[in-house]
């Protein structure tokens, strides 16, 4: 039963990140958007957890979101667009929408 | 099990101090909806949610309703598989302290082995 967890808040001014982060099981997944995706801010604490992730754990990020905020990904990261968010939330089990 | 396999079982994720806003209320009310309608459901309260379960608040200083009423009908409502994060607990000083409500306390590993048990999860 594997959850995308996905987060819409930004992980600096808010703890659904690292909540998300202590509870994520081996083979979930994690979605960034909106605001969530300022955790790929290099030289961050946020950034280096993510780093630090077991490699099971696939972790995402919503494109557009990432454009406007002037962020890139890592390359562990997949950078989807909406249709790889729809087709993410019907890969996994269920999805977590950390509201 | 067979009997509840067209029921898909819910977990939710009340993460919100009682008074901060809607959200432990309407986490609480979509509990006690899918205990009246018999659906396989469990409670995990996580961060300042854990803050629901202390006795003897006083919602009506602050002009809001009372939710111990609500955590105590979880029972009535055959909502029984109720889960605190440890950590949580243990960041907000309240490992020892009396709860309001009976809850089984899990360590780190243990939450996602929980969620990994239902079909469905909200978090609040």
């Amino acid at each position: 039963m594997a959850t995308l967890h996905m987060l819409s808040h930004s992980p600096f001014s808010d703890n659904r990140l690292s909540s998300c982060l202590r509870l994520v099981g081996a083979a979930d997944g994690v979605l960034l958007t909106g605001d969530a995706v300022y955790a790929l801010q290099p030289g961050t604490a946020h950034y280096q957890a993510l780093a630090l992730l077991a490699d099971s754990i696939a972790l995402f990020a919503l494109e557009e979101d990432l454009q406007a905020r002037a962020l890139s990904a890592p390359a562990r990261v997949g950078v989807v667009d909406y249709a790889g968010f729809v087709e993410l939330s019907i890969r996994f089990d269920k999805v977590n929408s950390w509201l | 099990m067979h009997d509840m396999s067209a029921k898909k079982s819910l977990l939710i994720i009340s993460r919100q101090a009682p008074w901060a806003g809607p959200s432990a209320r309407e986490a609480l009310d979509i509990v006690l909806a899918g205990g009246a309608f018999d659906l396989p459901i469990g409670v995990l309260f996580l961060d300042d949610g854990v803050f629901q379960l202390l006795p003897a608040q006083h919602a009506g200083a602050v002009q809001q309703k009372d939710l111990s009423a609500n955590l105590q009908a979880l029972p009535l409502f055959g909502v029984e598989s109720l889960y605190a994060a440890q950590c949580s607990l243990e960041e907000r000083g309240l490992s020892a302290a009396p709860l309001s409500l009976t809850v089984e306390c899990l360590e780190d590993a243990a939450l996602s082995v929980l969620i990994d048990r239902y079909d469905q999860v909200i978090t609040l």
